[in-house]
């Protein structure tokens, strides 16, 4: 009768382990197939400041965004406005993406204010948050991920150094004044050309508007015969200028440098009117974007500044493999 | 409880159970090792296989994209407007070799899949790219790109992919074919070129699906990224192709470093390019994984199967053992009337009970024979002494009847003879054991008459049995030696006359006879030693009351014999008891009782 007992004890021992065995790998792998690997699933949304077809520098934070979200394990959702102007919509955007709840937001504030107390709350939604491209009157987000615009603006300034003059007289077209890029640029520019600063008679701003930047560069050019250098500090102030020049028959004449790229600038520098481009690396600024949003979320340490890069291009230079890659994105839409 | 435990691996069921689950184990986690083994063999060849598959159709599709390339330069070139076009010495009405080539151009272009532009320039600046309204590019610097320099030096070239610049205002990523159109009398070189949308290209390696993380990216001879997902990183140095064609040392397939990428090449004859499909081995072993999984889960599963069978089969074949061995413990210690169950297994064990309670009905048997034949011996080894008659008795009967005889008594002398002659013969003559108890009472009526002649003023007797009972039959010889007793020790010292007296009657549920005197009677200790083997002496008692209450309890089993109550001074009844006869059943108060119960 014991024995009996004792058999009976074993036999549940060992049905009971078996059970309790099975089970145990059978959530193992279960846990192992809802995630596909070991590494958690981390979800980042990013705000970038305007997508349309015309704008390439941000459907290239896309893209090099998405490249880093495949190779992680990141599911990663992308809230933009049309344009960079709509301030409004972004904020509401921002305030769309922390009801998602992701675990990390990356942001390219559209206002240099504005958008000050939309990211707060991000950050007091206990959400990681990553500044790109610009920054803002407060400083938010547990990492800046940007273009070192002194260094982009030094860029501009030592490319001209060498062809300046006492006889050279320098203007400027800037996007919008005192916001972060232009100033960081100037302040490059500036640093690269030394003494020759001086040689700087005037500084226009083109508000963000391709047509706003063709009437000052017209303007300062008339009022400022003498100009033979000018630089344009972001994408529709530098092709609103080259118009400008193009369309007073000044091409060639005037040495120009502009800033970021487009098809127009190319076909600027192609035909002579730029004299050299600096370009931002944009894919990089969405890649390097997602990467740190994603350290970030796994609570590794991130560093407060990532630079993305510049890269200044000549006539010369456009068709080296490298640097089509980077002028010419090739995309999916093109393909037709 | 834990001596058991201690001792479960030593006993048999534990060996079983305990080599079982080891034997089970070793046979499922060889046999999970060998199938991991074999299915991520399986699905590494597969990956290997599919991989090499979709890689070899993908070049196959970009080889016939060149083919038609070059099928198409070899019709522009073989034209013979075009070289009119290209090489008369007036400059050409363009007006009028429009509708010719431009045609022509339209509809190869048409054929051909994904033709971004055919076009034609000469060193002299003559030009028709596509249809005679496309201009050229002012400021393309055509003049010292690879793909012009190297067809005019008669090289066929095919580029990798670039932007094409040639056409105003258009930038699209191409892939180049070019040639030197033979001709020009003048010496004046030309070159065809045709582009490939390299986006046909491009889109067939982005839909090649080599699983989440997976990729395929194309290189030309020189080791130059022609197509690669990443291309944009890797040149901003984000990232690194790992890849480089070194690795591979002849083969087609080969594993990165950590073995973690597979990398699987085709090279293409037309265009010299590698087309290298990368993949994760992660991603293909995590069906392995689940297989793996799936294999642990299984031999769990198993290994508690097979020990709760064996279990429950050691527990079948060692619990009748068990139970054998219980019961020869039994049998050990000297009883041997167990009961056995045989199991109904009808096996071997089952045949180890039959035999051992055979052998246990056996010694059973050997035992109750030999009990018997000792208690045949014991019995007529009692009679025998029994039987005999006291010699003294014998000599002082004779020696009475010569007195008598010589006193002229001669009545009583034929009374003395006769009884003693009816004494002898019962003696002797009786060979049976058995006689009725009438048999019985007359033979100790014939003694009690010699000893009552012998002892003329100090005995009497009388005898009060039942008639019910006369015929009854008892074993012999049981009531004389009692009444012998009753004179010899108790009548014999008494002063004054003494009396026995027989009495027979109906007991509870037995037959009861009393021998009862008045003589001196027997102290306390006396009566307690009345059944010690002392009085062998067979002068003195014969073989006596011993002999009498031992044959009673041969013949009618220990609960029958005698009994003994006895007063000093007063006397002595000696009382026999007896097994109620059958015949007696159902009479008698005792039966009286039973039959108002039923």
């Amino acid at each position: 009768m014991k024995e009996k007992d004792n058999h009976k004890y074993i036999l549940l021992l060992i049905v009971a382990v078996t059970i309790l065995a099975a089970l145990s790998v059978f959530y193992y792998s279960g846990r192992e197939n809802a995630e596909g690997n070991n590494e958690l699933l981390v979800r980042i949304v990013l705000l970038p400041k305007g997508v349309n077809d015309s704008n390439v520098f941000w459907a290239d934070v896309v893209e090099g965004a998405q490249m880093a979200a495949q190779e992680r394990n990141v599911e990663l959702t992308v809230l933009a406005p049309a344009f960079e102007t709509e301030i409004d919509v972004q904020n509401r955007m921002i305030e769309e993406a922390i009801e998602m709840r992701p675990d990390a937001i990356v942001l390219a504030p559209c206002d240099y204010t504005k958008t000050v107390p939309y990211a707060k709350k991000v950050e007091e939604a206990g959400i990681k948050l990553v500044i790109l491209d610009s920054v803002m009157e407060e400083e938010a987000g547990c990492c800046m991920v940007s273009t070192d615009n002194l260094k982009a603006g030094y860029r501009m300034g030592s490319y001209m150094k060498p062809y300046l003059n006492e006889e050279s007289v320098i203007g400027i077209v800037e996007h919008i004044r005192g916001v972060s890029t232009a100033v960081e640029r100037e302040q490059g520019l500036r640093n690269a050309l030394g003494e020759y600063g001086s040689k700087i008679v005037d500084i226009r701003y083109g508000e963000s508007s391709y047509d706003k930047s063709y009437e000052q560069t017209k303007a300062m050019l008339t009022e400022n015969p003498d100009i033979n250098v000018i630089f344009g500090l972001n994408e529709d102030s530098s092709a609103g200028a080259a118009r400008a020049v193009r369309d007073m028959g000044l091409g060639g004449q005037i040495k120009m440098v502009g800033f970021d790229s487009s098809l127009e600038e190319i076909q600027f520098l192609e035909s002579g009117v730029f004299d050299a481009i600096v370009v931002q690396r944009p894919v990089n600024m969405g890649y390097l974007g997602i990467s740190v949003a994603y350290q970030a979320a796994r609570s590794q340490e991130v560093p407060a500044e990532v630079e993305s890069g510049s890269v200044l291009i000549t006539k010369d230079t456009i068709y080296t493999e490298e640097n089509q890659k980077l002028l010419f994105p090739f995309r999916e839409s093109d393909a037709e | 409880m834990a001596k058991q435990n201690s001792s479960y691996v030593k006993s048999l069921q534990g060996k079983i159970n305990v080599s079982l689950l080891f034997i089970v184990a070793a046979a499922v986690i060889s046999f999970m090792i060998i199938s991991i083994d074999q299915s991520r063999t399986a699905v590494r060849n597969t990956a290997i296989e599919y991989t090499s598959q979709l890689i070899k159709m993908m070049n196959e599709s970009i080889d016939s994209y060149i083919t038609s390339m070059e099928s198409i330069a070899r019709i522009v070139v073989e034209d013979s407007d075009v070289r009119d076009f290209m090489f008369s010495e007036k400059e050409p009405d363009r007006a009028l070799y429009d509708e010719k080539i431009s045609g022509l151009f339209r509809t190869l272009r048409d054929s051909g899949s994904d033709i971004r532009n055919i076009g034609i320039i000469s060193e002299n600046g003559r030009y028709l790219i596509n249809d005679i309204d496309t201009l050229i590019n002012p400021h393309a610097g055509y003049e010292e790109m690879g793909w012009y320099q190297r067809a005019l030096s008669g090289e066929e070239v095919i580029t990798s992919s670039h932007v094409q610049n040639i056409v105003y205002n258009e930038f699209p990523w191409v892939v180049t074919l070019s040639r030197k159109i033979p001709g020009g009398e003048n010496g004046t070189g030309a070159v065809l070129f045709v582009d490939l949308n390299f986006g046909s290209i491009s889109s067939l390696c982005e839909k090649t699906s080599l699983g989440t993380k997976g990729y395929v990216f194309i290189m030309d001879d020189a080791g130059n990224l022609i197509y690669h997902p990443r291309q944009r990183l890797i040149y901003s140095g984000l990232m690194e192709e790992e890849f480089t064609p070194d690795m591979l040392q002849g083969e087609d397939a080969v594993f990165s470093e950590d073995g973690q990428k597979l990398y699987i090449i085709s090279r293409s004859e037309v265009t010299g390019w590698t087309m290298v499909g990368v993949t994760y081995m992660d991603e293909m072993m995590s069906r392995t994984n689940r297989l793996r999984n799936l294999f642990y889960l299984m031999a769990i599963v198993l290994m508690g199967v097979a020990l709760t069978v064996s279990i429950f089969l050691t527990d079948m074949v060692t619990k009748p053992l068990r139970k054998l061995r219980g019961t020869m413990k039994i049998v050990e210690d000297g009883n041997f009337d167990v009961e056995i169950e045989e199991p109904d297994t009808g096996d071997e064990i089952s045949d180890l009970f039959r035999s051992f309670r055979n052998m246990i009905l056996k010694i059973r048997e050997l035992i109750e024979q030999n009990t018997e034949e000792q208690r045949e011996k014991r019995k007529s080894e009692l009679n025998a002494l029994q039987a005999q008659i006291n010699p003294h008795f014998l000599y002082n009967t004779l020696d009475s009847i010569i007195w008598m005889a010589e006193g002229g008594n001669k009545r009583d002398v034929v009374l003395m003879t006769s009884s003693l002659a009816k004494l002898l013969r019962k003696s002797i003559s009786n060979r049976n054991e058995m006689v009725t108890l009438s048999e019985e009472i007359e033979y100790t009526r014939s003694y009690l008459t010699i000893q009552k002649m012998r002892y003329v003023d100090k005995l009497e007797y009388e005898i009060d049995v039942e008639s019910a009972i006369l015929h009854m039959e008892i074993i012999k010889l049981i009531i004389q030696p009692l009444v012998e007793n009753a004179i010899y020790h108790g009548i014999k010292y008494k002063e004054g006359k003494g009396l026995v007296r027989i009495e027979g009657g109906f007991g509870e549920e037995q037959i009861l006879l009393r021998i009862v005197d008045n003589g001196v009677g027997m102290t306390r200790e006396e009566l307690s030693h009345v059944f010690d083997e002392r009085e062998t002496d067979t002068r003195k008692n014969g073989v006596g009351v011993l002999n009498v209450h031992r044959r009673i309890g041969l013949y009618y089993g220990g609960e029958y014999g005698l009994s003994f109550e006895s007063e000093e001074g007063k006397g002595t009844v000696v009382s026999i008891h007896l097994p109620l006869p059958d015949m007696f059943r159902g009479r008698g108060e005792g039966s009286e009782e039973k039959a108002g119960k039923e």
